[in-house]
């Protein structure tokens, strides 16, 4: 009787044991391969651009490979959906490092990012995402983070530059309509400082997230008489608010930072999208710069169009290629590839070009943003036309 | 002036597509004592079907939103039989949680087959504005009103004088009572999960032309629920009233206050409501002291 | 030979463990737990960590929602109470985080208790909607109180230490989530032993029969409402120190939910099944992942459609446990236990 209990305490026991175990399935090291590892947003609250992101960075990484990777060594990718929940980041996090020894990070979000802000810094993974946040820039808070895209204080100060230049009176009124969250408000403390010492003004409007209608809060942009609304949100809201504004029949100019700044936005918002101008760090597909060519080129090669992947592709795709660069640059000096030797090549990295993809990039040792200039563009019979060359804030 | 006459009817408006979403929640509370926490979810499937049959088979969209109401039908009758009718007598947690997972498990089922980018709605409703003074009112938000007002009646024609829905009301009351009078307790728990889908669909079909197809028409589901408290959950005319309260009281704060307050105002009228007068304004009142 | 378990004595009868396999399986388990960190690697380790965590926030839903028998849909809210609580007693005043543990779960008792006065005259569906109410109220005013929470921006939390030690580290920090997670449920297992303890049980059943037999409905109803905050304020406190960094983002409704779902698959009304829920949920998705990373790249189409599979994944199992075994895990577990206890001569 006794020796059946212990059996089925066994049984128990093992499978427990088997369980923990699972998660545990150790593959084969292998001394070739250089891994990183990557969380994407596919199902979560912002998988409708995570999802090209992330796509953006996995065909980088297949092209890659299929050139021969990176100094004559495969990449070696480790990615999975963390559903935009911060707790599935952390483990994911937690199990590509620890367990499969990646080297570098491709995060996305905001929450992420700053939740994994500190253990990249005591693990020494350099950590890129989507999130370009300007706390994030100071390589004294976030010793690991790297911003490729321009900060969205400086997309913000940049619409502001333009307001100013464009205002009838000189010194305009800016709304700025903003997701209620880390990433909407990011921009605008800065935005607000800055407007201040060029004779312009900003106010602050945050956008209810699920709002069917946004005519309440543009009452209140009616009410400050503001010139020029800048949208820091994404597509869908962003859409929303256009066709309010459109509607309403107010003759203030929409534009939008890089989150509505992309293809979707056209689309959900028809007609009231004309005439909307957006700020992207990153080159539309359509812009037809020589970095895109060998993204097209891979494109076509597994039967997709790059213009329908859009600009979230072409930007995950980019990110992914600064890493591997300063991964390539550690390789040609002959060094090992760890966390603190990429770091070391990104902090030296000065005037990379990405074939006009984006501005060349400079990242140094006392600031992490390396990305200070962007284009705006504007949208013209439903197409995003360039309005400027690449322009960064005073 | 100008602007207090534009949130009037920007709240009105907007009152009407949460009455809307608010009249499927009360009818499944009045025929089965179950608080459907998919609503969201079902307007999700409904906009997205109609998507899918309009704009990528490329059925005229008439037909399309009747089809799409025959499956949203099929569906409410599959939740109904598979997952509720399961759970009948358990206690009113699992209820709940059911409904949640049921959420889920929708949501995964539609991004699967969908993707999770959004897309613009083969908009159907002109997209064209009804000026009143200095105020506009788009031409969908009066669609919306026109099928809160006609589903009003035919709601309120419904339980009063139709068989079926003196059944419900009856089965509402007092199960055992119904049970006992050969009412079919099954099949009245099945017509009210059936209309209730049919008028999430119809409501997502409005709310995608609004905002296009993707996962913000789902989020409006968990945004009705201080309007079915204030209007009472087994009430009708309730909901209507009670979208109307929640529209304006959010076109109010979000014009003259902002900060994003006019998203928790709603909320603080709930809990006010609940410890002030729990039934709500046209909820029956049962009686029974804790 | 026996046919059962038979007690003989009332201290036998209400002893914990009350057969000599129950007391080795406790062993063994003491055991395990004593040994796996140092086996386990960093990311078991943070497995391990987060399942303790889980477990602690979901014995304090159980007691309120589980024993007590009062739904809350506001869990994530009471979780951030704790969480900002820790996080700026240690950050704004320098308290010892070891301090703002036990402070943290005090204030969140104390809000928790506040929100419990709507139970007082509201039940069932009414008293949850109530708590979504709370859940909202609570995380508009974290994202919005600046001058206290820093708002939206993420709060950072000193390094915790311990005589010079940086406690934080994965392995270090099991220790202090296995000590608070023993106490819990010691804590718990023995609150259902007490008069207290009996008449939550007693308002779950029938309010107005406890009533009646002399429980003090308004009196316990906000003190399961304080003791079942207190953990989750403890669980909230913990994640703070654990990871350096409170945002509100971790705790919206979706933990709430997140932890419904818990106790709901591990076993409603056990101290137990929480902890084997929060097992279940933290395991079921991390292999998952695994096994896609596996066999996606095998079948092809697979890949693109999986992160939905996982996504649907945890509807279904709520679904199917609640239509199949309401009384979840620690309910098969049982059952697994009592056809091996007379196996072969069960029937």
């Amino acid at each position: 009787m006794l020796a059946r209990r212990w059996l089925s305490m066994v049984l128990v026991l093992g499978s427990v044991l088997l369980l923990i175990g699972c998660g545990g399935a150790e593959p084969e090291a292998s001394e070739e391969t250089i891994k990183i590892g990557a969380v994407y947003d596919l199902t979560g609250a912002t998988a409708d651009v995570g999802t090209p992101y992330a796509d953006g960075i996995r065909d980088y990484v297949r092209w890659l490979n299929g050139q021969g990777g990176v100094g004559g060594r495969q990449i070696e990718l480790f990615g999975a959906d963390y559903a935009y929940t911060v707790d599935q980041a952390e483990q994911l996090y937690s199990q590509y490092v620890s367990q499969e020894g990646v080297v570098a990070f491709q995060g996305w979000g905001t929450g992420d990012t700053e939740a994994l802000r500190g253990r990249v810094a005591e693990d020494e993974i350099p950590y890129m995402s989507a999130s370009y946040s300007a706390g994030m820039q100071s390589p004294d808070d976030a010793p690991y983070n790297f911003l490729v895209g321009t900060t969205y204080s400086d997309q913000f100060r940049i619409a502001i530059d333009y307001a100013i230049e464009n205002s009838a009176s000189g010194s305009p009124t800016i709304a700025l309509l903003h997701h209620d969250s880390p990433f909407g408000q990011s921009p605008l403390e800065d935005g607000r400082a800055y407007a201040e010492s060029h004779g312009a003004e900003v106010i602050g409007i945050s956008m209810p997230g699920g709002a069917t209608d946004y005519t309440a809060e543009l009452t209140q942009v009616q009410g400050a008489g503001a010139e020029f609304i800048v949208i820091q949100n994404v597509s869908s809201p962003a859409a929303t608010l256009v066709k309010d504004v459109d509607r309403l029949g107010m003759d203030s100019q929409v534009i939008c930072l890089n989150w509505c700044t992309d293809e979707l936005f056209v689309s959900l918002a028809g007609g009231a999208a004309e005439g909307v101008i957006g700020a992207s760090p990153f080159a539309f597909p359509s812009s037809g710069v020589a970095g895109l060519e060998e993204i097209r080129e891979y494109a076509e090669s597994q039967n997709k169009n790059l213009d329908e992947l859009g600009v979230h592709y072409v930007q995950g795709w980019t990110t992914m290629a600064v890493m591997t660069e300063a991964i390539s640059r550690v390789l040609d000096a002959g060094d090992e590839v760890t966390g603190p030797n990429i770091r070391a090549q990104l902090e030296q990295m000065s005037g990379f070009e990405t074939g006009g993809i984006t501005s060349p990039l400079t990242f140094t040792s006392d600031d992490h943003a390396g990305n200070k200039a962007l284009v705006l563009y504007q949208v013209q019979d439903g197409l995003w036309v360039p309005l400027t060359d690449y322009v960064s804030a005073e | 002036m100008d602007k207090f006459l534009q949130l009037t009817l920007t709240g009105l408006t907007n009152g009407a597509i949460f009455s809307l979403v608010a009249l499927g929640f009360v009818l499944i509370y009045k025929a089965s004592d179950v608080i459907n926490f998919a609503q969201g979810d079902f307007l999700l499937v409904g906009a997205y079907v109609t998507f899918g049959l309009v704009a990528q088979v490329g059925i005229p969209w008439p037909l399309g939103v009747l089809l799409t109401m025959v499956i949203a039908v099929i569906l409410g009758l599959a939740v109904e039989r598979f997952v509720l009718r399961p759970l009948i007598g358990e206690p009113i947690i699992s209820v709940i949680m059911v409904t949640i997972g049921l959420a889920s498990l929708l949501q995964a089922m539609v991004n699967g087959i969908w993707g999770t980018t959004g897309r613009p709605f083969p908009g159907f409703i002109p997209d064209q504005t009804l000026r009143i003074g200095s105020a506009v009112i788009p031409a969908d938000r009066l669609v919306a009103i026109a099928l809160a007002a006609i589903l009003l009646i035919i709601f309120t024609l419904f339980f009063r004088y139709s068989r079926h829905g003196i059944a419900m009301r009856a089965t509402a009351d007092d199960q055992q009572a119904a049970l006992s009078m050969g009412i079919s307790v099954k099949s009245v728990f099945a017509l009210a999960w059936s209309i209730a889908a049919v008028t999430a669909a119809l409501a997502g079909v409005l709310v995608a032309n609004i905002v296009g197809v993707s996962g913000v028409v789902s989020s409006i589901g968990l945004r009705v629920f201080p309007v079915v408290i204030l209007g009472g959950l087994d009430s009708v005319p309730g909901a209507i009233v009670g979208g109307v309260v929640i529209g304006l009281l959010e076109a109010y704060t979000g014009g003259y206050v902002g900060g994003g307050l006019q998203q928790v105002i709603p909320f603080i009228v709930l809990i006010l409501i609940l410890m002030v007068k729990p039934y709500g304004l046209f909820g029956e009142e049962r009686i029974e002291r804790v | 030979m026996e046919s059962g378990v038979f007690h003989t004595t009332y201290a036998s009868d209400m002893a914990l463990r009350r057969t000599p396999l129950m007391r080795l399986r406790l062993i063994v388990v003491v055991v395990f737990l004593l040994v796996f960190p140092f086996v386990a690697n960093g990311y078991q380790l943070t497995l391990a960590n987060q399942i303790g965590i889980y477990a602690i926030g979901a014995i304090g839903l159980n007691i309120l929602t589980g024993f007590t028998g009062q739904i809350s849909l506001g869990q994530g809210a009471f979780m951030a109470v704790g969480a900002y609580s820790s996080g700026l007693l240690a950050a704004r005043m320098g308290m010892p985080w070891w301090l703002t543990i036990p402070v943290a779960c005090t204030v969140t008792a104390a809000v928790g208790a506040v929100f419990g006065i709507p139970s007082l005259r509201l039940k069932g569906l009414y008293l949850a909607i109530a708590t979504l109410a709370a859940q909202q109220i609570i995380q508009w005013l974290i994202t919005n109180w600046r001058g206290l929470t820093g708002g939206v921006e993420a709060l950072v939390v000193p390094t915790p230490e311990l005589f010079g030690l940086r406690m934080s580290t994965n392995f270090r920090f099991y220790w202090v989530v296995l000590f608070f997670a023993t106490l819990t449920t010691i804590f718990a297992v023995n609150l259902f032993r007490t008069k207290i303890g009996r008449a939550f049980i007693a308002i779950r059943d029938q309010d107005i029969a406890a009533e009646v037999m002399g429980v003090d409905i308004f009196r316990y109803k906000l003190l399961a409402f304080a003791t079942s905050s207190f953990f989750v304020g403890l669980s909230g406190a913990l994640v703070a120190q654990w990871r350096g960094i409170v945002n509100y983002e971790r705790f919206t409704i979706e933990t709430s939910i997140f932890f419904l779902a818990v106790i709901i698959i591990g076993g409603l009304g056990s101290v137990a099944g929480s902890i084997y829920g929060a097992i279940f949920m933290t395991l079921l998705p991390a292999i998952l992942t695994n096994l896609g990373g596996a066999v996606g790249g095998s079948i092809p189409g697979l890949a693109g459609i999986l992160p939905f599979i996982q996504q649907g994944v945890f509807g279904l199992t709520i679904v199917l446990f609640l239509i199949f075994e309401p009384e979840g895990i620690a309910k098969i577990w049982k059952n697994v236990k009592d056809y091996f206890r007379l196996w072969p001569f069960s029937y």
